[in-house]
């Protein structure tokens, strides 16, 4: 069992989504950062889609009532187990009582606290995801709070975790040859042109060029960009039709909507652009006041991007009981 | 796994014999009752074994092969005091880490390998002197 002493609000419980019911109008939902929940769940002897917690308000602190095995992926910062500082993307066994603290990350925006046996709170349409704006899935389909006792699912008991723990190299490392990073810090995103570009002057040239602000109006549904506003050479009335995480809209103020894991299921507004998906997860990491610039991208490097960290997860996934039965023969 | 006695000449003699058809030139196994170290040199073999003693500052030493990384805050500003939950680095093997943790509380005095290095099972990578 997990007992939550200390949060903030909207973080929640989270796995990859539940996909498959926009048409009756729920989102996806799950991890903004799902590669994180994916290496974490890696790390602890998970299937990959386990639920974690998702925290992105801090601090944070938790007690497991038992031994746990545990991992602290997404963030970059350190998690505080018992007051000792221990690296971050590395699995270890909590003792029975140890207290796990998460203090704000110094760049980034969330953490993700994966435990063996994932969490285990009911499956609803197939997943565990909070679904906020449903009210339903998750830890009783809200946020979490101070005194809640969330229950741990049985772990698998086939290869233990060495008594020293163990680590990854973390993805922005392990993958930085393909992705994309700029001398001054700015978040670069790659997009694909989508529907209504072609409704926006100079191919778009304003859309891309431009270095944009994430503002406070943003959250698990979707980043409002702050900027010079872009707007349509024509006023075009459009249908409400399907819309996914990645989605970027450009409402008629002109400034523009990327709609992220609690994605709206329907929208209407233009769309200019929609983000890779195998940079979502480096979006979903973007704190309010960040800035981010879109890069134009084609299929085919998309496509790239995606092997390599699919690749990059299967070696994870082969690697980590390598090293943990090498690790308990030699032990 | 279930213990090898590795004292037992018959063993002794089956690894070396392995080692010899492999063209590898010797093996050091470490465990808790002792060292087992066979060195293969044109056709012979020199046998030793050493019996473990407790050295008075404790030597961290790698517990599987891998490439050697301090933790930054490890090679920062040695000698420094550390607790015995401390990850002091990792070795690397692919993308997964294996932490170094002190295992003792003292202070860490020394770093015995350079960042980068490959190392081998039982290579010494840290000394830390209990603390008094």
């Amino acid at each position: 069992m997990i007992e939550i002493l200390e949060t903030g609000p909207f973080n929640t419980v989270q796995d990859l989504g539940r996909p498959g019911y926009r048409d009756i109008g729920v989102s996806a939902s799950g991890a903004m950062d799902s590669l994180a929940v994916r290496i974490g769940n890696s790390l602890v002897g998970n299937d990959e889609g386990a639920a974690v917690l998702e925290i992105q308000t801090f601090p944070f602190r938790l007690h497991f009532t038992d031994r746990t095995v545990f991992a602290v992926t997404g963030t970059d910062g350190n998690p505080v187990l018992d007051g000792i500082e221990l690296p971050a993307w590395c699995a270890f066994t909590a003792e029975a009582g140890q207290i796990l603290e998460l203090r704000q990350p110094p760049k980034l925006a969330r953490a993700y606290v994966c435990v063996a046996g994932g969490v285990d709170v009911p499956s609803v349409m197939g997943s565990r995801s909070t679904s906020l704006r449903g009210g339903f899935g998750g830890y009783a389909g809200r946020p979490l709070e101070k005194g809640d006792q969330i229950t741990v699912g049985a772990a698998s008991t086939n290869i233990p975790l060495p008594a020293s723990g163990l680590a990854v190299v973390e993805p922005s490392i392990a993958l930085q040859d393909v992705v994309p990073a700029s001398p001054d810090g700015t978040l670069l995103i790659r997009a694909l042109p989508a529907g209504e570009h072609g409704l926006f002057a100079d191919d778009g040239k304003a859309f891309w060029d431009q270095t944009w602000r994430i503002s406070s109006r943003s959250d698990r549904t979707g980043y409002r960009l702050s900027g010079d506003a872009i707007v349509p050479t024509q006023t075009v009335e459009m249908r409400s039709h399907g819309v996914v995480p990645g989605v970027i809209q450009v409402p008629p103020g002109g400034e523009p909507i990327v709609q992220m894991s609690d994605a709206n299921t329907a929208g209407g507004y233009p769309k200019i652009a929609g983000v890779i998906e195998c940079d979502l997860w480096r979006l979903g990491q973007a704190r309010i006041g960040s800035r981010v610039q879109f890069v134009r991208s084609s299929h085919a490097e998309a496509r790239a991007v995606e092997k390599a960290v699919e690749r990059y997860i299967a070696d994870l996934r082969q690697t980590i009981p390598m090293v943990k039965r090498a690790l308990k023969a030699m032990a | 796994m279930s213990a090898i006695d590795f004292s037992d000449p018959k063993t002794i003699a089956f690894l070396t014999e392995a080692l010899t058809a492999a063209g590898v030139d010797g093996l050091e196994i470490s465990s808790a009752s002792g060292n087992l170290r066979i060195v293969v040199s044109g056709g012979e073999s020199h046998v030793s074994h050493g019996v473990k003693a407790s050295s008075k500052p404790a030597v961290i030493k790698a517990p599987m092969a891998g490439i050697f990384q301090p933790r930054n805050s490890a090679s920062a500003d040695l000698p420094h005091a550390v607790a015995a939950a401390d990850v002091l680095g990792f070795l690397r093997v692919g993308d997964v880490l294996v932490p170094l943790q002190a295992g003792h509380s003292g202070v860490l005095n020394r770093r015995l390998i350079e960042p980068g290095t490959l190392v081998g099972f039982g290579d010494a990578l840290f000394e830390i002197e209990a603390q008094s």
